[in-house]
């Protein structure tokens, strides 16, 4: 039997997304440290940004309004505009 | 360095250091199929493949976790499927492919421009678009001289593919090489069961589906506009057109009748306020509670009565199962993927319940929201699985309802008072007969449950507890609710048994109560 289904999925959004290229060194450059808002993610970014600055980088600090939803498109904006590279603190 | 000497062997061969043939692939990204935006970077590698041969399935599985390094020097790998877009993306991501995916249909006139009598078949197409050199088959040393000739035109060493073995595998005939007819009805996959088929598309959630054929599809829409946009579905963002919904119905297993409370409910649960990104995602067990209210509930057979929790219903199984697989299949939550659940619970497979507004004493749950008890109403709640009550020997309201409501004092931690998000009570006929004769309303059940379970927050300062608590004097007394209006009253079920139900809250997600009215077909 052959049939002609209806896909319940959006191929558009299954492509995989390559990794954008990683950078040689981070001396110099601007790392936007993103807190999502979830307990002690502060902390640990704390500890990231102290090692990030004796390495060289600059480091911003940014958060998320909530943990369970996606940033704000003004705030990811702002990363991509300002930032090179993002550390994002994920979970408790 | 000089590139080393050609490596190509097979029908490519005759379009050595020849331009290379125009691609006639479809892509997800129309952009992206073109030779030129391949070779935008430098060059491109497009490798010919099908996802019947297993031969491709090994190349894709050892140059797929290459692609990512080769692109930020400037090669970009495309993996050129014999198979229709859908099943390229599918095996492409089973394989751990990381480059573009590209497919072309019957009769495959990319891989007849390219001269194909195998896939896998592998080309290197250089700056000005100008054909490099051709590998057939899996050739490891081969591959890896191609990969070389690659960095010699880039200027930059580039990772050559594993020496694993088998280093050299024979491939499959390419569809191209094939009558055209023969292609065409070859890339019809001919499964003895399409149930089989089904499971081999992804098109599930574990259990078997009904197969989405265009007709069930047509006949699920009833006419309506299969392009209506209801918005995207998180975690993935895929656009929810009513076909897409109707197609996860068919697979869910309803009735055509049944679609209009599927699409009251897609439309609830893709609402902001309900956060369904935050509820697929987490590794909190939390799973979307349909409730139903008025005549439809009737009209297709909502079963609200004996067992009104459970099985044997196709109505409750299958409307709660289609906005499931709508969250798991468009929205690309997937259990394991983007579904992070560290447990998750049966209620994700599909959990819709009507209300029996007929035996409650009280205003239904639409009614309470706002809206005409002669309207049908879909509300979604974000929820954890049910716990069970009993309470056979309560004979007065206050002692029942304090047991309903201590029932609740562990839902969602022992100790995290109090909880903003919703506990649903889903009151048995039986229990709810005590409340009426008492002459209890609603209001009044909810507050004397708020009033009764509250604890001093010394006692709650163990293990995982709230800020609240935390912060306050030990001695103050904390309530299980931030709110009499956390708790949410149902009634439903058999008419004997005093078992009623309490369902958990998805908590910290900021998810609201939403509710659609049903649109008559």
């Amino acid at each position: 039997m052959t049939s002609q289904y209806v896909s319940p999925f959006d191929e558009r959004v299954m492509a995989p997304e390559p990794l954008a290229p990683r950078p040689a060194a981070i001396e110099g450059r601007t790392v936007a440290l993103l807190d999502i808002s979830k307990n002690r993610g502060a902390e640990f970014l704390d500890r990231v940004e102290t090692r990030l600055q004796a390495a060289g980088a600059v480091t911003m600090r940014r958060a998320k309004d909530i943990f369970s939803k996606p940033a704000a498109l003004a705030l990811i904006d702002e990363i991509t505009g300002r930032a090179d590279l993002v550390v994002e603190a994920l979970a408790d | 360095m000089p590139p080393p000497p050609h490596v190509l062997r097979g029908r490519g061969d005759r379009l050595q250091n020849q331009p290379a043939p125009a691609l006639s692939v479809v892509g997800v990204d129309p952009a992206a199929a073109s030779l030129d935006d391949l070779t935008g970077s430098g060059a491109a590698l497009l490798v010919f493949v099908s996802e019947e041969c297993p031969t491709s399935a090994m190349a894709l599985r050892n140059l797929g976790p290459l692609c990512r390094g080769w692109a930020a020097a400037g090669l970009t790998a495309a993996a050129v499927f014999e198979d229709p877009l859908d099943v390229a993306i599918r095996v492409a991501r089973r394989l751990g492919w990381a480059g573009r995916v590209l497919s072309q249909p019957p009769p495959y006139q990319a891989s007849r421009a390219y001269g194909l009598v195998t896939v896998p078949t592998t080309v290197l197409v250089g700056r000005a678009r100008t054909l490099e050199a051709t590998v057939v088959g899996w050739d490891q040393p081969r591959l890896a001289a191609l990969i070389e000739r690659a960095g010699a035109i880039l200027g930059t060493a580039l990772a050559a593919p594993p020496g694993t073995e088998p280093l050299c595998k024979p491939g499959c005939s390419s569809k191209a090489a094939i009558d055209p007819e023969v292609a065409a009805a070859i890339s019809r996959r001919t499964f003895d069961d399409e149930m089989e088929e089904m499971f081999e598309r992804g098109w599930t959630d574990g259990l078997p589906v009904v197969p989405p054929t265009t007709e069930r599809v047509e006949a699920m829409l009833g006419g309506a506009d299969g392009s209506e946009s209801l918005g995207l579905v998180p975690p993935s963002m895929g656009e929810a057109t009513l076909e897409r919904v109707a197609a996860c119905a068919v697979l869910a297993g309803c009735r055509p009748e049944y679609f209009p409370v599927v699409a009251a409910a897609s439309r609830a649960v893709l609402d902001p306020a309900f956060n369904l990104h935050g509820q697929a995602v987490t590794t909190q067990p939390a799973g979307q509670l349909v409730v139903v209210n008025g005549p439809v509930r009737r009209a297709i057979g909502l079963n609200s009565g004996m067992g009104a929790l459970g099985p044997g219903f196709r109505a409750n199984m299958t409307i709660g199962r289609a906005v499931r697989l709508l969250a798991t299949l468009c929205g690309g939550a997937a259990p394991g993927a983007l579904d992070r659940a560290t447990l998750g619970q049966m209620g994700k497979i599909g959990f819709c319940v009507a209300e029996d507004e007929e035996t409650s004493p009280w205003e239904p749950l639409h009614a309470e929201r706002g809206f005409e008890p002669g309207q049908s109403i879909v509300t979604v709640i974000g929820c954890d699985a049910p716990l069970n009550i009993s309470d056979h020997r309560s004979r007065t309201p206050e002692d029942l309802a304090y047991v309903l409501a201590w029932a609740a004092a562990s839902a969602w931690s022992t100790n995290w008072w109090p909880l903003a998000e919703p506990s649903v009570f889903v009151i048995c006929p039986e229990h709810a007969a005590m409340f009426r004769d008492a002459g209890w309303g609603k209001q009044r059940l909810r507050e004397f449950m708020f009033d009764a379970v509250h604890k001093p927050a010394g006692e709650l300062r163990r293990g995982e507890t709230t800020p609240l608590v935390h912060a306050a004097d030990p001695a103050a007394e904390i309530p299980k609710w931030a709110a009499p209006e956390a708790i949410v009253l149902l009634v439903a079920g058999g008419e004997a048994g005093r078992y009623s139900a309490v369902l958990g809250p998805c908590t910290g997600m900021g998810s609201q109560i939403v509710s659609v009215e049903v649109e008559s077909g």
